[in-house]
């Protein structure tokens, strides 16, 4: 899967604007979305959110979560527990790109925002090879993945698969008798 | 992110391997040390060492793999095969103590698809070599997956060559990975950019189509 699929994904996530303009109703197959009353907060996907804000039609209000002081506690806790812990959203970081790239003069303290956003992440992703590693090396059968986001699961999938796969055949080189049929075939 | 206009057949890595790919293919060239259990007639010539005519019983000599395992059967002892020198006891120790520090290119560079192989050919060591093969495997699975998620916009050379094929194809798709996430993260992803099949058409010459 490709990065740009997954922003794809992230993009039907909803957020909530102050339009300045008035609009009825609008009804598309996803759901319908509006009414749009300059000043009056409404809730619409990200995708629709951008749009409107480039061509300067709305204002983005961030989500709770994008908060400075929301963020480094969960930096904190995130460096604290061994285990993943619960993320805000399940698309925090494509979120945190999309409206800081698009929307970062309706968002307080973009800069800093971005940089804790990315320490969450690195933090995780060092987590993610930690578990992946103990997973190879103790042979586990399963691994149970809480709280990952799709991007994180992305990033690592190509290579954890291929991994996998060849350690599977190796392992089952240990069990003579398993693929002794395709020798026969000689 | 270089993107193919095909894509490669991975290696069979296990006991069976794969027909269409291309390191399988290469693997069964690997020469392994052999001893012959019976005359082999009027095929002295193939043998330059001597000038008899037969290949006499008790001959050693190194064969490709895919003739090795054409030839070996278990019940009628045509030839044994010896292991090579890095599945035999001493390198298997070494392997044990630390995986990690050996150069596997060096040893190989088909280290674990050979191994796999030599699984064919009955020896008591074999759930030994099994056993190493995987333990080296895991031991230096940690290493491949941190240089390869973590090297961007660097040279790569110092990183893979001491690294087994199967592990350059491991490290192959952790930096397609990393690539993929770092350039979405710059905005490049969202940049369209023409496909390598358009790049590399060209127009038919009216003469090559007409026989």
């Amino acid at each position: 899967m490709d990065p740009s699929e997954v922003e794809f994904l992230a993009e039907k996530e909803m957020v909530k604007i102050i339009p300045n303009f008035s609009l009825d109703k609008i009804y598309l197959i996803g759901g319908d979305l509006g009414p749009f009353n300059p000043g009056l907060p409404v809730d619409v996907p990200v995708w629709l959110a951008l749009n409107f804000k480039q061509r300067q039609k709305c204002r983005v209000v961030p989500p709770e979560w994008m908060d400075v002081e929301k963020l480094e506690e969960m930096r904190d806790l995130e460096r604290k527990e061994v285990a993943f812990t619960a993320v805000p959203s399940p698309y925090y970081m494509e979120l945190t790109k999309l409206l800081l790239n698009h929307a970062s003069d309706n968002i307080p303290k973009a800069d800093e925002i971005r940089t804790l956003v990315k320490d969450i992440w690195d933090t995780r992703i060092a987590k993610l090879r930690c578990s992946a590693d103990s997973f190879i090396s103790q042979q586990e059968a399963h691994a149970q993945l809480d709280n990952l986001t799709l991007m994180e699961i992305n990033t690592i999938r190509a290579f954890l698969l291929d991994s996998l796969n060849s350690m599977y055949k190796l392992r089952s080189n240990l069990q003579p008798g398993s693929s002794k049929g395709q020798f026969l075939d000689y | 992110m270089d993107t193919q206009s095909y894509v490669p057949v991975q290696p069979g890595v296990g006991m069976e391997e794969n027909f269409l790919s291309l390191d399988d293919i290469l693997l069964s060239h690997e020469r392994l040390p052999i001893r012959t259990e019976c005359i082999f007639p009027r095929l002295g010539f193939l043998e330059k060492s001597g000038d008899t005519q037969d290949i006499p019983e008790g001959t050693k000599m190194e064969l490709p793999l895919w003739l090795t395992k054409g030839l070996y059967e278990r019940k009628k002892k045509v030839l044994s095969v010896e292991l090579p020198k890095v599945y035999r006891e001493g390198w298997r120790t070494v392997f044990n103590a630390d995986p990690k520090v050996v150069d596997l290119h060096k040893m190989g560079p088909y280290y674990y698809g050979l191994g796999s192989q030599m699984l064919h050919f009955d020896s008591p060591e074999n759930l030994e070599i099994a056993q190493t093969l995987l333990q080296t495997f895991i031991g230096r699975f940690r290493r491949t997956m941190d240089s390869s998620q973590n090297a961007y916009n660097e040279d790569t050379s110092v990183l893979v060559e001491r690294l087994d094929c199967l592990e350059k194809n491991l490290f192959r798709s952790g930096q397609s990975g990393l690539h993929g996430f770092q350039s979405w993260e710059k905005g490049q992803a969202s940049q369209l950019t023409a496909s390598s099949l358009v790049l590399n058409y060209r127009k038919r010459k009216l003469a090559d189509v007409q026989p």
